[in-house]
């Protein structure tokens, strides 16, 4: 069952991150080409490229299944990783593999189709006696029928795609008057990312922290949950900062819903990486959300405080090898954070700022990992998403990954577009999330403006303008014009001009 | 005659104001000289130019990376640690006569909805001579996989609608034309 | 002569009066406009000390009868002169709004008129500051004729030396039709305007409301109406702005371009950059300044005509120093199509171009005409085929390199081989045929696609069969309509030495009176 080659169906940074363990572990790598980022750097760090240039069809890439599982099988490639976003959590793909005895790292294809499911989901919660909010238990029919169901839970309520993730599809009414058309825009926003318009209603907590814990299980039976991670710096539901230990956990609470979690993958039978997401109210009471079925963007700070390799572990579950270790031996060491930093210019409201990354630079220390798919040349295309990196920074404790971070976000440099690194400072310099006290309400309400800047940082912008421009100016009028040679022309030239 | 304006152009090189869109006015005399005035002291700024690397200003043994985004005449956007400011690059006159164009202009009547980023039209919630409030959803505008609802941010009337559905637009194309009430 | 008699005392009296005009009070008038004094425009524009007013005294015509009571001044007006702009001799006139509204009378024009016979008399380009009320109405028809004057000569002088007219101000009814016939217009925003008729006029006749700026202010010029072809945010820039056009231009239509040092930055020759900025996928768009930055001597494009038509970029620009015109289709907007606007805008480049023998840089990348009804009833077809008779009609050295698409009538009117081009490259990515693969293909193979199952499939495949064998410039290159196909990056090294190799051109028309340029 060993895994000898693996097709990373993804790209940019997951792609090489997957690449590096696989090449640390022996395994050899392919990777997808596009024509739509052909200089990309993950090409250049598998051991093979298969090239899907050619314009065939109408399906983006990395969503072609039959392409990718023909690909495949042409190669005689063992397994398939997904990465994130994609394919990792498309039933139908793991099918598909594993019709094709293609080993695909990541859970059986059932239990990514039940968890897929918000619905089915949250019935296997309840079945396990999970904490639930308040909802309803299957998709809505229509609008109307959420507005009647919202009625009856109370206001606030959250209209959500049950096919959702990744923030999109989902929309909060304050009142019966906006429920309608709250359905309306989420409903639609599913059907086109999602392909599926079926929606579900639950009661809206305000201001809740989002808590996730990290599941790893292998095919016989064990798991262990990986402790938790802190990701209530959101905005419009999108994580910006995640970080490992929380700050709103203790012991007792981390157990308690560390054990829920377990109950949870065991309850549907779940092998491989995966990730289990609470919402942690005011009172500390926390509920299910969802299962992501896949490795997530942010493992990495629980790879910091854990020791462990996730994709390492991926791998050897998915070749059919025991945990090499019990929830006993799980400890969380140390503190670290991850700034996810995006080609978006903060101050006209995150809109993505597409381009081409001249230059990128950071500090290497060895508390500092940065997780990339971006190098100097490389465009920021509107294909895919605007990341241009991970940067995960380890402390002994909270306060020292605080200041670690400080220091290596002012060492990142990045030319050529707009980035949320001022955003990054913009949050690291706020009293509140110094302390540890938000929730993800944090960005509408606590940080009042969404970038920072020194004073000093302003006049020295204004400088650096009226010297460019006086330097010009100086150039323009200092130039020498030579008339002279103007006047010289040859008599050729002059004897037909002057006819 | 000619001697009556004898330093006109050299005034102009050497003081020169940047004013901001935060409405701050910089002043800086003979910004060449590299020598600031800044909270009670004058400091000696040094930059390194690298057009095929990083760019920075090393202000009090500190480096900030600056790079210029947009220059444009007199106008320009500096991107320095991070965040971008913009500029107009003013003279002593030119100042005054903006502050006084300004003056003229008073508070214009109407408002334009200009596309925060570019994307798609999916939807628009409006008419022509509707009225509108402020916050009131008046497009939906799909860009990057997401839709994102545009609203008024004053009380008032459509005045101009000048898109439809399915257009595609870019940064800053004109959307909607709201006159206040 | 002793300095304090009668002679010298008299001569000083005179001149306190005549200084009298020119006094702090007026200063704070304009100044409280926004805008600068005559005087004051004069300093900026030209190099310092070097402008000798010229019938500073010359005074008003006199009052007559009830309707024409006239303020009289020294000057009427209007300062005329000559001096300096990057030691060039330059002569100008500006019109002074505190005298009379800075209206045109007879004398006022008379002064013009003497400033344009002195201009083509000594051969050096003319600038007129424009800040005037209009005709003056005191005057009646001697106002009007004065007008006349200035045109004709106007019309004369066009083509022979440069004339730059710079609205600094209101220029309103027969006031804009100098400027319109000079070659250059500048603007300055909010504080200038042109326009045939008024406000007020438009409102009694057609009880329409508008503003000055609505009508006929700098933004309507720069951008709709292309009337306009330089507006800047205020009057010292646009002053800067038109010193900065002269040093580009001739004297007159005898005299070649001053030229400026060589970049000594021999690198420069061979730009990797090029290679990467035009896209593969001859659908993307991208920026066609930033391969005319890379091509010119630093910093030395000059834009014309920049918010006008911008799916045409035309403007000045250096080799080794020396000037050339530049056009280029702009694959950003509109998708780098041809329209009315754009051929106007080019068309009359070129002429200018012509007129006073500064080479043409054409880079193509253009997939054909605008199409549509309005393009049509609005007459695309003559506007186009003023593009095509001004390259055709153009002497001067003229080069193209076909960046990317090259269709049908467009790749002709481009200054394609056979419409007299001198040297023709094309870059690797260049796609030259009657028209795009996916419309060539839907044509050609009309049958088979309409026979087979999967139609989308079966044209793609055509089209990039198509691509590869027809719409690639090996085939024009081995007809001899391309003189090279060029790697990207040595683009500035070959035009320098094909301007250089083009630099003794000279041919001509057959004799005529002029051409019937479609108009």
């Amino acid at each position: 069952m060993k895994i000898k080659s693996i097709l990373i169906a993804n790209r940019g940074e997951i792609a090489i991150r997957i690449m590096r363990t696989a090449r640390r572990m022996g395994i050899r790598t392919y990777a997808i080409k596009t024509a739509k980022e052909p200089n990309a750097w993950y090409l250049d760090e598998a051991d093979d490229i298969i090239d899907f240039s050619e314009c065939l069809s109408d399906t983006p890439e990395f969503l072609d299944i039959e392409r990718i599982i023909h690909a495949v099988r042409e190669n005689n490639i063992d397994a398939v990783h997904p990465g994130y976003g994609f394919l990792a959590e498309n039933p139908i793909f793991a099918r598909r593999c594993e019709e094709e005895n293609i080993n695909f790292i990541g859970p059986s294809s059932e239990v990514i189709y039940n968890m897929g499911n918000k619905t089915v989901a949250k019935d296997i919660a309840r079945k396990n006696k999970v904490p639930l909010l308040r909802g309803s238990k299957g998709t809505l029919l229509n609008a109307d029928y959420a507005r009647r169901f919202a009625n009856a839970i109370g206001y606030p309520v959250i209209l959500k795609a049950a096919a959702g993730g990744g923030g999109r599809g989902m929309r909060v009414a304050e009142n019966e008057e906006e429920v309608e058309r709250m359905y309306n825009l989420a409903s639609n926003e599913s059907a086109k990312a999602f392909n599926d318009p079926a929606m579900f209603i639950e009661k809206y907590v305000a201001q809740p922290r989002h808590i996730e814990f990290q599941i790893l299980a292998d095919k016989h039976g064990n798991i262990v949950h990986l402790g938790e991670r802190e990701c209530s710096i959101q905005r419009k539901h999108q994580k910006l900062i995640e970080e490992s230990p929380s700050p709103a956990l203790d012991p007792e609470l981390r157990e308690t819903m560390g054990n829920a979690a377990v109950d949870i993958a065991k309850g549907v039978g779940y092998f491989s990486a995966g990730t289990v997401e609470f919402l942690l109210d005011a009172d500390r009471k926390f509920y299910f959300m969802e299962m992501n079925t896949r490795i997530q963007v942010e493992h990495p700070v629980t790879e910091m405080v854990t020791g462990i390799d996730l994709i390492e572990q991926m791998i050897k579950v998915a070749q059919g090898e025991k945990l090499p270790f019990a929830q006993k031996d799980i400890r969380l060491k140390g503190h670290a954070i991850e700034f996810r930093i995006n080609a978006e210019d903060v101050q006209s409201g995150f809109s993505p700022s597409l381009g081409t990354i001249e230059k990128i630079s950071w500090p290497e220390s060895k508390n500092v990992r940065v997780d990339t798919g971006v190098r100097d040349g490389s465009v920021i295309t509107p294909y895919f998403d605007s990341m241009i990196a991970k940067l995960i920074v380890y402390g002994e404790d909270r306060e020292k990954a605080l200041q670690e971070s400080s220091n290596a976000i002012r060492k990142f440099w990045i030319k050529g577009t707009k980035t949320t690194l001022s955003f990054c400072r913009a949050v690291l310099q706020n009293r509140n999330f110094r302390k540890g006290n938000f929730n993800t309400s944090f960005l509408s309400s606590e940080l009042k403006i969404h970038y920072h800047s020194e004073p000093e940082e302003e006049m020295l912008a204004a400088f650096f303008a009226v010297f460019d421009f006086a330097r010009d100016l100086e150039e323009a009028e200092g130039k020498k014009l030579n008339v002279e040679k103007g006047k010289n022309i040859t008599p050729w030239l002059l004897n037909k001009r002057l006819r | 005659m000619a001697e009556k304006n004898k330093g006109a152009k050299n005034t102009r090189k050497s003081r020169m104001i940047a004013l901001s869109t935060t409405e701050k006015e910089y002043v800086f005399t003979n910004p060449l000289d590299r020598k600031v005035k800044y909270m009670g002291e004058t400091i000696q700024i040094k930059l390194y130019e690298d057009p095929n690397g990083f760019s920075y200003v090393l202000w009090k043994n500190k480096k900030y990376p600056l790079e210029i985004i947009e220059k444009n005449q007199n106008k320009y956007t500096v991107m320095l640690n991070g965040v971008w400011h913009s500029f107009t690059i003013e003279t002593p006159f030119s100042l005054k006569r903006k502050k006084f164009l300004e003056s003229q202009a008073g508070t214009s009547s109407s408002v334009t909805i200009d596309a925060p980023m570019p994307g798609k039209i999916v939807e628009v919630l409006v008419e022509e001579g509707a009225d509108v409030k402020a916050g009131e959803p008046i497009l939906i505008l799909e860009a990057m996989k997401m839709q994102n609802e545009i609203s008024s941010h004053v009380d008032g009337v459509i005045r101009k609608i000048a898109i439809r559905q399915n257009d595609s637009v870019m940064k800053d194309d004109l959307l909607i034309e709201i006159e206040k009430h | 002569m002793d300095v304090n008699g009668r002679n010298f005392k008299k001569f000083l009296e005179r001149q306190q009066v005549f200084e009298s005009q020119y006094d702090s009070e007026s200063m704070k008038k304009q100044h409280a406009k926004g805008k600068l004094t005559a005087r004051e425009r004069i300093a900026i524009l030209f190099d310092e000390n070097t402008f000798e007013e010229v019938d500073a005294y010359v005074s008003s015509a006199k009052s007559e009868g009830d309707f024409g009571k006239i303020k009289g001044s020294f000057g009427d007006g209007v300062i005329i002169g000559h001096g300096q702009v990057h030691g060039r001799l330059v002569f100008a006139y500006a019109q002074d709004f505190n005298i009379m509204g800075g209206s045109l009378g007879s004398i006022h024009a008379a002064k013009i008129m003497k400033l344009q016979d002195m201009a083509l008399k000594m051969g050096a380009p003319i600038i007129g500051l424009i800040d005037s009320g209009g005709a003056r109405i005191q005057e009646g028809v001697a106002s009007l004729a004065g007008y006349a004057g200035i045109f004709y000569r106007n019309v004369q002088a066009s083509g022979v030396i440069p004339q730059i007219s710079v609205i600094l101000g209101p220029a309103a009814g027969g006031a804009v039709y100098s400027p319109s016939i000079t070659d250059y217009v500048f603007m300055t925003n909010k504080t200038s305007y042109m326009f045939v008729t008024g406000p007020n006029v438009v409102k009694e006749v057609l009880n329409e409301d508008v503003t000055f700026d609505d009508l006929g202010g700098a933004e309507v010029h720069a951008k709709k109406s292309g009337v306009a072809q330089m507006i800047f945010e205020d009057e010292e820039n646009t002053l800067m702005g038109v010193r900065r056009l002269i040093s580009y231009l001739p004297s007159n239509n005898l005299e070649n371009c001053p030229e400026t040092e060589p970049d000594e930055d021999e690198t420069r020759d061979v730009e990797e950059k090029l290679r990467d900025i035009v896209p593969d996928d001859a659908n993307k768009p991208y920026d066609v300044k930033d391969v005319i930055n890379l091509i010119v001597d630093k910093r030395s494009f000059y834009e014309i005509s920049e918010r006008f038509a911008q799916n045409l970029v035309v403007g000045f620009g250096r080799l080794d120093g020396k000037v050339i015109g530049i056009i280029a289709n702009q694959p950003k907007v509109l998708a780098g199509t041809l329209d009315i606007d754009s051929s106007t805008k080019g068309a009359r480049f070129i002429r200018f171009c012509d007129s006073f023998n500064i080479p043409l840089l054409t880079l193509e990348d253009v997939p054909g005409f605008l199409p549509g009804i309005d393009q049509e009833h609005s007459g695309i077809i003559r506007h186009g085929a003023k593009l095509l008779y001004a390259y055709a009609d153009a002497t001067v050295p003229r080069i193209t390199v076909i960046l990317r698409k090259s269709y049908g009538g467009a790749y002709c009117v481009m200054n394609s081989k056979n419409l007299g081009g001198d040297f023709n490259f094309a870059w690797p990515t260049a796609e030259i045929a009657v028209m795009g693969p996916e419309g060539a293909v839907a044509i050609l193979y009309r049958k088979e696609l309409a026979a087979s199952d999967d139609p989308a499939k079966l044209k793609k495949e055509l089209a990039v069969k198509y691509r590869d064998e027809i719409a690639n410039p090996y085939v024009a290159d081995e007809k001899g309509f391309i003189d090279e196909v060029i790697d990207p990056a040595i683009t500035r090294k070959k035009l320098k030495s094909a301007f250089l190799a083009l630099e003794n051109k000279y041919i001509t028309n057959p004799t005529r009176k002029h051409g019937n340029i479609p108009l």
